[in-house]
């Protein structure tokens, strides 16, 4: 009876292991599967989306093929090789052709210098050449309809290695393939699928004036905004220093400025002060269009004037004021006077650019268009001297935190508090320093520094930021500590673009034996054992033992006969 | 690559072991028991062998060589020559002769060895994409080790089953014992602190075990003559 219990309970211990014992068999299986390329790569996939049902973009993302380069022989079929090219050989013609041509390609992988990498501090004079041939190299990318996956890779010693060995390899007039060995190239990501709904974000901040003793009238108010959204031909590496970090980094120092004002009901001013950072910028900036269109009608007729910030982290002696009212209209003409005093004051000028809105077309290359074609007087302080074409300027692969100068920013910060103090408090024509130097109301570098480092390591395409993506609630709460009321407001991305994920996948290089080798290995494994095999059997038996072996036994008919 | 790969590496491997066992006349004399046997004592004799290394053991981060570490290293593996002499001299074999019980002993114990050692790493290893001349060195080794396993039990079969040696013999047998017994020991030394790479190292076993395996071999023809 114990003895029974005994095993009883055996059983029941054993059978009570038996998920963990399973589990962990799973586990090391897997794990194994895992580790088992010699080198894995982080790679970013080209952007893929469609404008009206229009593809543009790179179509596919899983890849598994041999890797080839560019010394490939001329009239060789690419169509199951991966083009591998580094940034510092590209032909850009040579591409060029390809894609007109429509010739098929089993992928294409771009190598970028280290240099461009996002939160690379240290760049050379070599980068600045690089820019322009990258972005000519966006610039086909992004509008060219590519039938196969497209990656960008940053340069390491392991890439360098491989391509040193494929393009000595394809010299030799070798294409790997099956039977003759090489590098195979494999990322397994499943199909990239349309992302639904995708939402984009506008955050707001409210900075309420002082009202005087009587007064019910509705205070006048004045924003200050800036889109914070990329796009770009990697949306995994669109950071977008300049367009729009430059811009987002000026509106919370400035945020930040009038806060300090406005905490002290002495010096509190008499307008209201509206702080709104947007998304959907690159697409013709619909979420500028959508908050403006949710706000109250009153508060909106309340907007005396708006100033859009965009791309101020690279300009030197001049920023340009870009209008889309005429110059003669009285309050553009009061805008541009006060900055120009400023300016002046500050040692820089600035110019006016006046652009024309054309309502029949939907292009808006500007955020102050959304605010004129609503009748609200506005204007946006740019570097850019010309209005980008669509998708263009909005954070590409180029725009680093190298491109942008902090001294820039810090100007324009004291060029739009300063024009806005003298605005506020009536000190139109005289000549005093608000937010001086060394005051308690000075710009701040080292905040500028920080936002601009931190904007700079993250890139913010729209249709990929979740709502509750780290970098918008930390934005919210920047703005929470500065202005009185924060609202968020979420809406969702329609109209003519849709986007398909997968932006991001870890490329595996394994460098592989071909066929031949493996046979030609059987060859020589058979003919050892063959020789092994006899040479034991002639040292432990005999040589005839050996001979006798092969020999037939002797038929039974000799014998009948 | 893969599974042809896999295949390949697995008869360089294991392949000799079954040569051995069809070519000399173990298979006439169907020993297969007493290899079986022979396995059976090399499992047991691993596990007093893991857990010596576990509890006596420190394991440092660092590939440095201690010399107090090998010393233990080396002590815990001459438990696996108490379990060869167990194997030999212990076991109740059917009735075979001297020179046929230390070869199919030999083959059982360097079977087992490279099945515990080697399968797994194989399986798991040559069947992916990634092409290693690793799982070929790996094999070569399995080869060393089954000419080392079968000297071994050569000189051990000297030393604890026949009577009557030749007194000049005595100390030549028991230093290439020692040697073989300690070539674990010699192989991570080299390895280790003369910082030779995986082929270098598995070259230098397949000669000593060539060399081994001559010189036991004399041996063994030189202690036969006086029983004969």
């Amino acid at each position: 009876m114990a003895d029974e219990k005994k095993s009883k309970q055996r059983h029941e211990a054993f059978a009570s292991m038996y998920p963990q014992l399973l589990a962990i068999m799973l586990i090391l299986v897997a794990c194994v599967d895992l580790c088992d390329a010699a080198t894995v790569v982080d790679v970013y996939r080209l952007i893929q989306y469609d404008i009206s049902g229009v593809p543009f973009g790179s179509r596919f993302s899983s890849l598994n093929h041999h890797a080839a380069s560019l010394s490939f022989q001329r009239g060789a079929d690419l169509s199951r090789s991966v083009l591998i090219l580094p940034l510092r050989e590209l032909d850009l013609g040579f591409l060029q052709d390809y894609i007109s041509q429509k010739q098929s390609l089993g992928g294409l992988l771009i190598l970028l210098p280290q240099t461009l990498r996002p939160g690379n501090i240290n760049g050379g004079g070599e980068t600045q050449g690089f820019r322009k041939l990258l972005a000519q190299l966006e610039n086909l990318l992004v509008h060219g309809n590519l039938p196969f996956p497209v990656y960008f890779a940053f340069e390491n010693e392991e890439t360098d290695a491989m391509l040193a060995d494929v393009k000595k390899n394809d010299a030799l007039g070798q294409q790997a393939t099956a039977t003759t060995g090489g590098y195979k190239l494999v990322i397994s990501v499943s199909e990239p699928k349309k992302i639904a709904s995708p939402t984009i974000t506008n955050i707001q901040g409210w900075l309420p004036g002082s009202r005087a003793e009587g007064d019910s009238n509705q205070l006048p108010t004045i924003a200050i905004v800036a889109s914070y959204d990329t796009f770009g031909a990697a949306p995994a590496l669109s950071v977008g220093s300049d367009s729009n970090g430059s811009g987002v980094v000026a509106l919370l120092e400035v945020a930040r400025l009038f806060s300090t004002l406005y905490s002290n009901p002495k010096t509190r001013g008499r307008y209201n002060l509206l702080f709104v950072l947007t998304s959907g910028g690159p697409y013709n900036y619909e979420g500028t269009q959508k908050w403006l269109k949710s706000l109250d009608q009153r508060m909106r007729e309340s907007i005396d004037y708006a100033i859009c910030l965009n791309s101020i982290g690279s300009w030197d002696n001049e920023l340009l004021v870009h209008v889309s009212k005429p110059p003669d209209n009285a309050f553009i003409k009061q805008i541009f006077e006060g900055l120009s005093n400023v300016a002046e004051d500050l040692g820089f000028q600035v110019a006016l650019k006046h652009k024309k809105i054309n309502i029949s077309n939907s292009r808006v290359a500007w955020e102050h268009e959304q605010f004129s074609r609503l009748r609200v007087t506005a204007a946006t302080l740019s570097g850019l001297p010309t209005p980008p074409e669509l998708l263009e300027s909005s954070g590409s692969l180029s725009d680093t935190r190298q491109l942008v100068h902090e001294d820039a920013i810090i100007k324009g910060v004291k060029l739009v508090a300063e024009s806005l103090a003298r605005h506020i408090y009536g000190h139109q024509r005289k000549d005093t320093k608000i937010f001086a130097d060394d005051s308690s109301l000075a710009v701040n570098p080292f905040n500028v520094r920080s936002w601009l480092d931190l904007l700079s390591q993250n890139p913010r395409v729209a249709p990929f930021l979740s709502k509750s993506e780290p970098l918008i609630m930390a934005l919210k709460k920047e703005l929470e500590d500065y202005t009185a009321e924060v609202s968020v407001q979420h809406e969702s991305l329609d109209g003519i673009f849709t986007f398909y994920d997968s932006t991001k996948a870890s490329l595996n290089i394994y460098q592989v034996a071909s066929v031949t080798f493996d046979l030609l290995l059987l060859l020589v494994l058979g003919s050892y054992l063959i020789v092994l095999f006899s040479f034991l059997v002639i040292t432990t038996r005999g040589v005839d033992d050996l001979i006798s072996l092969f020999r037939r036994p002797p038929s039974r008919k000799v014998k009948m006969v | 690559m893969t599974l042809f790969h896999f295949f390949n590496c697995a008869i360089l491997t294991f392949g000799p072991h079954a040569v051995y066992y069809s070519a000399t006349p173990l298979s006439e004399y169907d020993t297969l028991g007493t290899s079986v046997k022979a396995a059976v004592v090399y499992l047991a004799t691993a596990l007093v062998k893991l857990v010596c290394l576990a509890t006596f053991l420190q394991v440092s981060e660092t590939e440095v060589f201690d010399p107090y570490q090998e010393a233990l290293k080396a002590m815990i593996g001459f438990i696996d020559v108490a379990g060869l002499y167990f194997a030999l001299a212990q076991l109740t074999h059917r009735n075979i002769s001297q020179n046929h019980k230390f070869q199919a002993v030999g083959l059982g114990w360097a079977f087992a060895d490279s099945v515990l050692h080697r399968l797994a790493p194989l399986w798991v290893g040559a069947r992916g994409l990634e092409f290693t001349w690793d799982y070929v060195l790996q094999g070569l080794e399995a080869n060393a080790n089954l000419v080392f396993t079968i000297s071994l039990a050569a000189l051990g079969s000297l030393m604890w089953l026949r009577k009557n040696k030749p007194k000049t013999l005595i100390p030549i047998i028991y230093t290439c014992a020692v040697i073989i017994a300690t070539m674990p020991s010699i192989t991570s030394y080299l390895r280790r602190v003369m910082g030779w790479h995986f082929p270098k190292v598995v070259g230098f076993e397949l000669m000593t075990s060539l060399v081994m395996a001559f010189i036991s071999c004399q041996l063994f023809i030189l202690c036969q003559r006086p029983s004969l």
